[in-house]
Order: C-alpha cells, then sequence, then structure tokens
C-alpha cells in the first residue's frame, strides 16, 4: 500500500509509453513465432489482446490506447493479407474494425475493471485503516479499563480490610441512614446489645435501643447538622433487657449536595465508670455530711467549752476577788491585833489568792488561743522580732545580754498570735539565763523543708532531755517555783500556736549548757519554691 | 474637794458592793452612790417613777456597771442608755470579771466610754476604784442634768 506512490513516482509516463510500445512488439513477434502454428485468425489476436489489456490494467488509460491503436495498425499491417503492407482491400475491413473494436472493449474492460479494482482497494485500505485505528483505541480503552479494574480491585481490598478493622474494633459502631434505618453493625455493637449484624440492619436504630436522649432529639439533630457530630451519654436498653450507659459520638457523613446521608454512631459503655462515680459521689456525700456532723459536734464541744471558759472568766475569778479584797481588809483592820505568824498566813491567803487568779488568766488566755480564729498575713519576723525585743529588754534592764539576731524571713501567720508566741519564747530565754554573768541569746533561721525554720537559743540553766515531753504541757514546769517563776503555761501556748499555723516545735537542751526551741512556719503563698 | 458627782452602781455580788464601796470609800467618793441590785432596779432608777429627770434630783455623773446581772443584764441596761435621749450622753463605765473578747467587743459596739476588769489584786481593785471615781466622779465634766455635788 505504502509502495504505491514510490511505483507511481517511478513509472515516469515515458516509461510507461515504452513499455506499452515494447510490449505490442514483443506481441507482433510472438503472433509473428506462432503465424504457423496457429492458422485461424482468432490466434492472431491473442498475444494483442493481452498487451491492451495488461497495459490498461497496469500502465493507464493512456498507454492502453496507445496499444489498441498500435496493436490495430500491427494487425492490419502484418496479419491481414497481404501481408507486409497497409491493405487496401475492402473485404479486411470487418476484420480490423472487429479487432479494433474487440481490442477498445478489452480495453475498456480492463480500464474499468482496474479503476474498480483501484477503488475496491483504496476502500480497503482505508478500512483496515480505520480498522487499525479503532483496534489501536480498543486496546488503548482496554488498557485504560484493565488499571481501572485493578484499581478498583486494589480499592475494594483496602475498604474491605477498613470494613474488616471497623467490624473488629471493640467499640461499638453503627451507622443509621437518614431515616434512622441501621446499615451497618460491628461486632463491638453486636458484643455490647446483644443483638446480630444480619438482626440490627434494617431495624429502626432508636426504637432497637430504646435510646433515652440526655435532651430533645431534634435539638441533638440540629447540633449535629451544623457541627457535623455530636457527643453526649445514652441510655441504650440491651438484647436481654439491661439498662446501659454509653458514651455516645456521632459524626455526619453528607452526600454531593451537602445533606446529610448516614450518621455514624460509636458508642462506648461507661456503665460501670458511671457506677464508680455515682459510687465515689455519694461516698464524697456521707463523707460530707459525716464531716458536717462531726464539725457540728465539734462546734457544739467548742460552744461549751467556750461557755465554760466564759464561766470561769466571769465566776471563779469573783470569789477569788472576794478572798483577796476580805484578806486584804482584814489584814488592815486587825493588823495590830495580829502577832507574827497570824500576819504570815494572811499573806499566804494574798499570795495564794494571787497566784490563782495568775493561773486562771494565763489559762483563760490558752484557752482563747486554742479558740480564736486565725487571721493569716504576710508577717516579717524581723520586725516581729525587733517589737517584741523592745519589750522584752525592758524587763531584763540591768542584765548583761548579748543579743545575737540573724537575718529572719517573712512568714504567712497570725501577727498577734505570733507575737505573743515569740513573747513566750524570748522571755523564757531571759528567764532561764538569768544566773548567768553574762547571758547570750541568739534567735536565727534554719532550713527545713518548704517551712522555715526559726530557732531561739540561751546559754542558761537548760534541762535534762528525758523530760523534753513535758516541755510543752500546761502547767508543766521543769524547774521549782522558787527557782524561776511562771505558771508553766508558756511553751504550751507556743506548741498551740505553731500547731495552729500548720508548724512545728521542738527544744534540744542538756543542763546547764542552755537551750535551744526550734519551731517552723509556713512562708508567704507568694514565696512557697523559692530560695 | 471638787464638786463630785453622783455614781449608779449597779451590781449584784453584795461582797463586790461591799468592796467597790470600801474603795470608794477611802477616798471619800462613796458619798453620792446609788446603789442598783440588778439590771431593773438600774433601769427603775433611771426610768421610773421617781426618776432623776422627773424628780429633778438630776442624772448620776457616771454608772459604774456589771456585766453579769440577774433579770436584766449589762448589755441590755447599756444599750437602753444609749437609746433613750434623756440618758444617751450618760458616761458608762462596764466594771467586770470577765476579759472575754466578745464581751469587750459587744460593749464598744454598744457605747460605752470604758471597760475595767476588776483584777484579783485588792490593791489593785483598789486603785481602779478610786481612779474610776475620781476621773469619772470629780475629774470629767459631765452632761448637763447630772447631779454634781458642791
Amino acid at each position: 500500500m505504502q509502495k504505491r506512490p514510490y511505483r507511481e513516482l517511478a513509472i515516469s509516463i515515458l516509461w510507461r509509453y515504452g513499455l506499452c510500445v515494447a510490449l505490442v512488439a514483443l506481441a507482433i513477434v510472438l503472433t509473428l513465432l506462432l503465424q504457423k502454428a496457429f492458422s485461424a485468425p482468432f490466434w492472431r489476436s491473442f498475444f494483442f489482446v493481452w498487451v491492451i489489456v495488461g497495459s490498461m490494467w497496469y500502465l493507464g488509460k493512456g498507454p492502453g490506447f496507445t496499444a489498441v491503436i498500435l496493436s490495430t495498425l500491427a494487425v492490419d499491417y502484418y496479419f491481414t493479407p497481404p501481408a507486409g503492407e497497409f491493405s487496401q482491400d475492402l473485404r479486411n475491413l470487418p476484420f480490423v474494425v472487429v479487432f479494433f473494436i474487440f481490442a477498445l472493449v478489452s480495453g475498456w474492460i480492463s480500464s474499468r475493471l482496474k479503476e474498480r479494482e483501484r477503488a475496491l482497494s483504496q476502500a480497503r485500505d482505508e478500512l483496515e485503516t480505520r480498522v487499525q485505528e479503532r483496534t489501536k483505541e480498543l486496546e488503548k480503552s482496554n488498557t485504560l479499563l484493565l488499571t481501572e479494574i485493578e484499581e478498583r480491585r486494589r480499592a475494594e481490598k483496602v475498604l474491605r480490610e477498613q470494613t474488616e478493622l471497623l467490624h473488629l474494633t471493640h467499640d461499638s459502631i453503627f451507622v443509621r441512614d437518614g431515616e434512622g434505618i441501621i446499615t451497618y453493625w460491628n461486632r463491638g455493637a453486636e458484643e455490647l446489645y446483644g443483638w446480630k449484624s444480619d438482626e440490627a440492619i434494617g431495624k429502626t436504630a432508636h426504637e432497637l435501643l430504646g435510646t433515652v436522649f440526655p435532651k430533645p432529639l431534634e435539638k441533638i439533630m440540629s447540633r449535629l447538622i451544623v457541627n457535623g457530630r455530636w457527643d453526649g451519654e445514652l441510655v441504650h436498653t440491651r438484647r436481654d433487657g439491661s439498662l446501659v450507659i454509653v458514651s455516645s459520638r456521632w459524626a455526619v457523613q453528607r452526600g454531593d449536595d451537602g445533606q446529610p446521608v448516614a450518621i455514624l454512631e460509636t458508642n462506648n459503655d461507661i456503665t460501670e465508670q458511671k457506677r464508680a462515680e455515682d459510687d465515689i459521689r455519694k461516698l464524697n456525700e456521707e463523707l460530707e455530711m459525716r464531716v458536717i456532723k462531726r464539725t457540728n459536734e465539734l462546734g457544739e464541744v467548742n460552744k461549751e467549752l467556750e461557755a465554760f471558759a466564759y464561766s470561769v472568766s466571769h465566776d471563779l475569778r469573783a470569789p477569788l476577788r472576794h478572798l483577796a479584797g476580805y484578806a486584804e481588809l482584814l489584814q488592815k483592820s486587825a493588823s495590830s491585833n495580829l502577832d507574827e505568824k497570824s500576819t504570815r498566813y494572811v499573806a499566804m491567803i494574798l499570795e495564794s489568792a494571787k497566784r490563782m487568779g495568775d493561773l486562771i488568766d494565763d489559762l483563760l488566755a490558752f484557752s482563747r488561743t486554742s479558740r480564736a480564729e486565725i487571721k493569716k498575713s504576710r508577717v516579717s519576723l524581723e520586725e516581729l522580732v525587733d517589737e517584741v525585743l523592745g519589750d522584752v529588754k525592758r524587763d531584763a534592764n540591768g542584765r548583761e545580754i548579748l543579743w545575737n539576731v540573724g537575718e529572719l524571713p517573712d512568714v504567712y501567720g497570725d501577727r498577734s498570735m505570733l507575737r505573743l508566741a515569740l513573747v513566750n519564747v524570748i522571755s523564757n530565754a531571759v528567764k532561764f539565763t538569768r544566773q548567768r554573768e553574762r547571758a547570750e541569746i541568739e534567735i536565727a533561721r534554719i532550713d527545713e523543708g518548704n517551712d522555715v525554720a526559726i530557732f531561739v537559743r540561751d546559754n542558761g540553766v537548760g534541762f535534762d532531755m528525758k523530760y523534753a515531753h513535758k516541755l510543752f504541757g500546761v502547767f508543766q514546769r521543769l524547774h521549782r517555783a522558787e527557782e524561776f517563776e511562771g505558771t508553766g503555761i508558756g511553751l504550751a501556748h507556743v506548741q498551740r500556736i505553731i500547731y495552729r499555723h500548720g508548724g512545728k516545735v521542738w527544744a534540744e537542751s542538756a543542763p546547764d549548757e542552755g537551750t535551744t526551741i526550734y519551731f517552723t512556719l509556713p512562708r508567704p503563698p507568694e514565696d512557697t519554691g523559692d530560695e | 474637794m471638787n464638786k463630785l458627782g453622783r455614781i449608779l452602781l449597779v451590781e449584784d455580788d453584795p461582797k463586790d458592793v461591799e468592796l467597790t464601796l470600801t474603795a470608794l470609800g477611802e477616798y471619800n467618793l462613796a458619798n453620792e452612790v446609788v446603789l442598783a441590785r440588778d439590771g431593773e432596779e438600774a433601769l427603775d432608777y433611771l426610768y421610773g417613777g421617781g426618776n432623776p429627770g422627773a424628780s429633778g434630783n438630776g442624772y448620776p455623773a457616771v454608772v459604774l456597771l456589771d456585766l453579769k446581772l440577774p433579770k436584766v443584764d449589762g448589755l441590755e441596761v447599756l444599750s437602753r442608755i444609749r437609746s433613750e435621749e434623756n440618758t444617751k450622753a450618760i458616761p458608762v463605765v462596764m466594771l467586770t470579771s470577765s476579759r472575754e473578747e466578745r464581751d469587750v467587743l459587744e460593749s464598744y459596739k454598744l457605747g460605752v466610754n470604758a471597760y475595767v476588769v476588776k483584777p484579783v489584786d485588792f490593791h489593785e481593785f483598789v486603785n481602779a476604784i478610786k481612779e474610776l471615781g475620781v476621773f469619772w466622779a470629780i475629774i470629767n465634766e459631765p452632761p448637763p442634768g447630772s447631779m454634781k455635788r458642791e
């Protein structure tokens, strides 16, 4: 097919006509050679007809027609008697004419056939081209189709695997369509609710599960449509009729038009958790009730104590005052009549009354420390100690005391209570160094965890550590009254104050070697973690 | 001697009365003491039929008031004195055994002029009474309408 243009190019017009002439010449030679064997006039034209047909067929109409003319002339010249010249005999004319017409007809038929054949071949070629093109296209689409099928198969596999995973998850998952009909039900859902997948699919979800919503479904749905998801707690009924509380999460799947087409609902059983929470809440409530009850009881006790203290304050002091008053009056009115002994007795009565008055006052102050409300604020121990030292030094005038006060921190507490504690500790130090010619008292801080620890150290008489446990008791004294005065309530007071601040208090001592009292106090809230 | 104002002593305990009067007597302050044995008597004296305002005797220069009293207690008496137009200017001194904070606080809230805790020690007691008597009955200028002795 593709060769045709080349051949057309190769066979030039000259070549075609030359070949035509040569063929006619060949036909003359062949006819002359066979003239003797075939005498019938038909055979005289045999080769010429083939030359004409061949020229028409292969060389085109021009050469074909030339072959017709040349053949007619050759037949007339060579093979019509007289041979070797053109016939002038009219008898020969019909033969030549018949030959000419026959040659012409043969040539025409050949030419037509050739045209037909060419058209046919052209049509065939076109057809073939189209078939090839179509085949190519088909091949291409086939490849495409194959790829597509492959992809789809892969996607299906992935989808199947994912579905399988979704099916395997412990969470209970189901999908319902726009009407609430269940379209998917995983193994988690089967296990949680008791219905198999084929039993659940096709049912209306909320009817099957008897869902109890925390708020109207319309509200939930509107939230779901707006946000695309919703979560909350639902109560469902299992197949066996038992209730299950679930933490439910809904996600909406939208169609191409943005309208919801399905809802994926994931539910987790939180019944146990809720029960535990309930238990804890109940326990807490009970505990709170007990705390309230206990607080009330304590409040009652406190009130009673307060009433007791109040009564002591009023009623116990009055007779004591009278005792002292009348003893004094007696002393005055009968002084001339009383002997020395009796005068001393009256003096003893007065002294005892006074001591009892002091004890009552101290006890009341101590009870007040326990009952009073603590008003905490940032307190500068540096300032407070300065203030206390002012008072204490005034009381200890005339004595030589070497004060060694280090840098002191700020603490968090009730200023007046802390002052009371410091007064007690520092005046103790002054009191118990009384026999020292040169008293030394050191006040400083040490680190003690999160709290601030302060110590007050003296070089006084000290005490035996085996009595340390008695040191902070009410009315406990480690020294005889004629050695050191006091009611024995000072350190009890200190301990109560420090305890009420959440601190500790302790002592280190040895007889004749001095005493160190330590106590801790909380740092101001804003300082916690510093230093 | 300066002019001496009348003292209204409201005290239920006879021993305390005796000791107080003795203390006042030691300094010649006891002559013009009116005694009320409980809150009711005190109110009766101040607002009853023969009340100082009506009888023309004049109101006391100072009231020494015990806190714990039968029937009507000291705080009630104080509150009544402060609420009446005729008596609200009279100086009132709480003279009591208690130094309970709430008593002190309540007394000052009601408008007491002084709050004195009776000391156990008799000397201190006498001193306290003496100073009270001297200050309120002699030094202090009482409100108009109260009785003063020339």
